[in-house]
């Protein structure tokens, strides 16, 4: 307990801790004063008067070329009379033609966003935690690579020669920091972001059904961001170095996942999207994702389907970072500490 | 009284890709007493800071047994691990938090009280910079902080591995001070690995000297010195021509003595007394002018028993020393527990 407690002490103080810290909410703020600005309930006296003078004034010419015979015989117009295809409309077919009936109105001059708490919220929330669960996989990372590159582990470990309490402390500590920083994040974001929807947006109807759903996904992202804690930790511990955790990480999003993708496709694999990371944890978070195989198809038949669930990318996803749970562990427990 | 550290056989082997495995310990024994202040002496790469490691946890060993206040380790390492307070080479901490902060993470992390750190801070001078980030402390001063750590837990058995490397004379002085202290007035038992052979001769009380990962020696510090002093002579003589007669007549006399010639003077070794040498000569017809006992200093004896003794125009390469026991010192006499099968004298130490 003592040890746990000397670990949480020892991320919290820390001066990237406090960095990341500052970084994530002020990423929130800007998200909130962007929707802020960008929403609006409706327009202003001012606008819906400019606009609703657009509209008449576009629905007066059609009315003038009603009124006037001679409409199409002006100079301007000249050419819609020498064209031999008008011959035969009547002047009302031709005002239709040429200037349209249209029947604008200030809403079509109008160009307004309101923020929807209940349909948008959920997804900024999500973006919110997802970020948050990647800085703290640099985080957790950072905390265990950098206590071996400078050496402080051996240190460590000379006063607690039970590994496994070393090890567990500093995960317990990086989990939970993790947790506490990204529900914290969300609870912030949820203030900020239905408090912009309520002035500048609406809030829409948060009924039973809502708050059942949303939670659930809510509740599956803050999960996601536990397990990436745990894989940037593993890594950290198993590489022995904040920089291998990390370029580990970064090179399989960014060109791993594309490599594995491309071999799956060379090969000719069905549903190449299931080779991608993302597939799996979008599926995750929304609770299941459609995959379709359009490579057997033909313009007729319909494409093949595949969905996966949530719980079948949550073990998927779940083993991965068990895997590297395990093997960080196991190589803890056995290798020398230099 | 049972040693408080007793090591033997330890083997630690380090397989190396496409080479022979390298073996940094091949059969160490080591015992350090209760009370005392241990020297733990060899070569670079001898195995030293493999022995601490090995003795502290961090790394697995291949063969031997370990003792630590006669509990076998790494088995019940958990029950003498509040006991013993260690700094292992190089000591290094995390960049940016502050010497106190260092300090009070592991005093909180071991259930030590906080009053402790400061204790520590004020014993090893670093009160005032405690304040600073260990990024910015010199060399002496993380060596400071590491002691201090070391010294946190107010262990029964001190481990230091270099602990004056990077030190100021007033540091070193205080240092020495501080260890004797420790082990003279309060029981601590302290081992210290060191290159400083005179910083050894005055602070330790015994030492083990190793080579290639085996003990050619141990004992007390100034047995182990005696040992090796006295035994050897240096003769002038008023004509350098009497140099090869006076060695023929000595190794006539008795062919257990050797005696060489180093430019003016004869340098013997295993004479029983120099009275001895005298009158041999005296017999023989050659007058000395000049007969002194070589009284040497732990520098010397330490060289000669490794065998990295410089050779003019030529480095000692690292892994260049002595093995033992094969190659023990010559003409080494009895005081010395030479590692070859010598426990008797050994024994007599303890
Ligand atoms: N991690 C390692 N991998 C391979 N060989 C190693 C490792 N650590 C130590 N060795 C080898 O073990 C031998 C003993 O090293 P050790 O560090 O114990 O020497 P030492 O006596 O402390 O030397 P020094 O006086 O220079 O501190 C050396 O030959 C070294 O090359
Ligand atoms: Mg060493």
């Amino acid at each position: 307990m003592n040890l746990f407690k000397a670990e949480l002490r020892r991320i919290l103080r820390r001066r990237l801790s406090l960095i990341f810290g500052i970084v994530a909410v002020a990423g929130l703020l800007v998200l909130c004063t962007l929707v802020w600005f960008n929403s609006s309930t409706g327009p202003t006296e001012s606008d819906l008067a400019e606009a609703q003078a657009q509209a008449d004034e576009l629905n007066r010419q059609y009315e003038d070329c009603l009124a006037d015979e001679e409409f199409f015989e002006s100079d301007e117009w000249l050419w819609v009379t020498d064209d031999p295809m008008s011959e035969d409309m009547s002047h009302t077919e031709l005002c239709d033609m040429y200037i349209g009936n249209q029947q604008f109105t200030a809403a079509d001059f109008l160009w307004v966003y309101t923020f929807d708490f209940s349909e948008e919220g959920v997804f900024m929330l999500i973006g919110v935690a997802i970020v948050a669960g990647l800085i703290m996989m640099m985080l957790s990372s950072s905390a265990i690579g950098a206590e071996w590159s400078s050496g402080g582990m051996s240190n460590l470990l000379v006063w607690h020669p039970n590994r496994m309490r070393v090890w567990g402390s500093k995960l317990a500590a990086a989990s939970l920091v993790c947790a506490a920083s990204v529900v914290g994040l969300l609870a912030v974001g949820f203030g900020l972001l239905y408090l912009t929807a309520s002035v500048r947006g609406e809030v829409g109807t948060l009924d039973g059904p809502w708050w059942d759903e949303n939670l659930a996904v809510l509740g599956r992202t803050a999960v996601l961001t536990l397990g990436m804690t745990v894989l940037g930790a593993s890594l950290a511990m198993l590489g022995r170095h904040t920089a291998i955790a990390g370029g580990v990480i970064a090179g399989y999003l960014v060109v791993g996942d594309l490599l594995v993708q491309i071999a799956g496709g060379a090969l000719k694999v069905p549903f190449p999207d299931r080779l991608s990371l993302y597939t799996w944890v979008m599926a995750w978070i929304n609770g299941k994702i459609e995959l379709y195989d359009w490579s057997a198809t033909t313009s007729s038949s319909m494409p093949d389907i595949m969905v996966i669930t949530s719980s079948e990318a949550g073990l998927l996803l779940g083993g991965v970072v068990l895997l590297f749970a395990v093997l960080a562990t196991w190589s803890f427990q056995r290798r020398d500490v230099a | 009284m049972p040693p408080i550290i007793e090591i033997s056989g330890l083997r630690k082997t380090y397989s190396r890709a496409f080479r022979q495995p390298h073996h940094a310990l091949d059969g160490l024994d080591l015992e350090v007493a209760e009370g005392q202040v241990h020297g733990f002496l060899g070569p670079n790469g001898s195995g030293k800071t493999t022995t601490l490691r090995a003795l502290l946890g961090l790394i697995r060993v291949d063969g031997g047994t370990m003792r630590i206040f006669g509990q076998t380790v790494p088995r019940q390492r958990p029950q003498v691990v509040g006991r013993i307070g260690a700094v292992v080479e190089s000591p290094q901490f995390f960049k940016h938090h502050s010497g106190r902060l260092t300090l009070q993470l592991l005093a909180e992390s071991a259930g030590v009280p906080k009053a402790r750190v400061e204790e520590v801070l004020e014993q090893v001078g670093l009160r005032d910079a405690a304040k600073g980030a260990v990024r910015g402390y010199s060399l002496g001063m993380r060596q400071r902080l590491a002691v201090a750590q070391a010294l946190l837990k107010q262990p029964r058995l001190l481990i230091l591995d270099e602990p004056a490397n990077g030190l100021d004379p007033a540091g070193i002085h205080h240092m020495r001070e501080l260890l004797q202290w420790l082990a003279h007035s309060q029981g601590v038992t302290v081992v210290v690995s060191s290159h400083l052979l005179s910083e050894v001769q005055q602070l330790c009380d015994a030492m083990t000297i190793v080579s290639r990962g085996r003990r050619i020696v141990d004992g007390k510090v100034a047995d182990i010195i005696a040992g090796h002093s006295g035994t050897s002579l240096s003769v002038r003589f008023p004509d350098a021509a009497s140099l090869p007669e006076a060695v023929e007549a000595l190794t006539t006399a008795d062919a257990t003595v050797t005696a060489a010639v180093d430019r003016e003077r004869l340098v013997v070794q295993g004479a029983p007394e120099a009275a001895w040498v005298t009158r041999t000569l005296a017999d023989a017809g050659i007058y000395l002018s000049e007969l002194t006992t070589e009284t040497k200093n732990l520098e010397m004896v330490f060289l000669e028993l490794t065998g990295t003794a410089p050779v003019p125009g030529e480095t000692v390469q690292i892994g260049g020393s002595v093995v033992p026991p094969a190659a023990a010192p010559v003409g080494a006499p009895a005081p010395v527990a030479v590692e070859a099968g010598s426990g008797e004298a050994e024994g007599a130490e303890r």
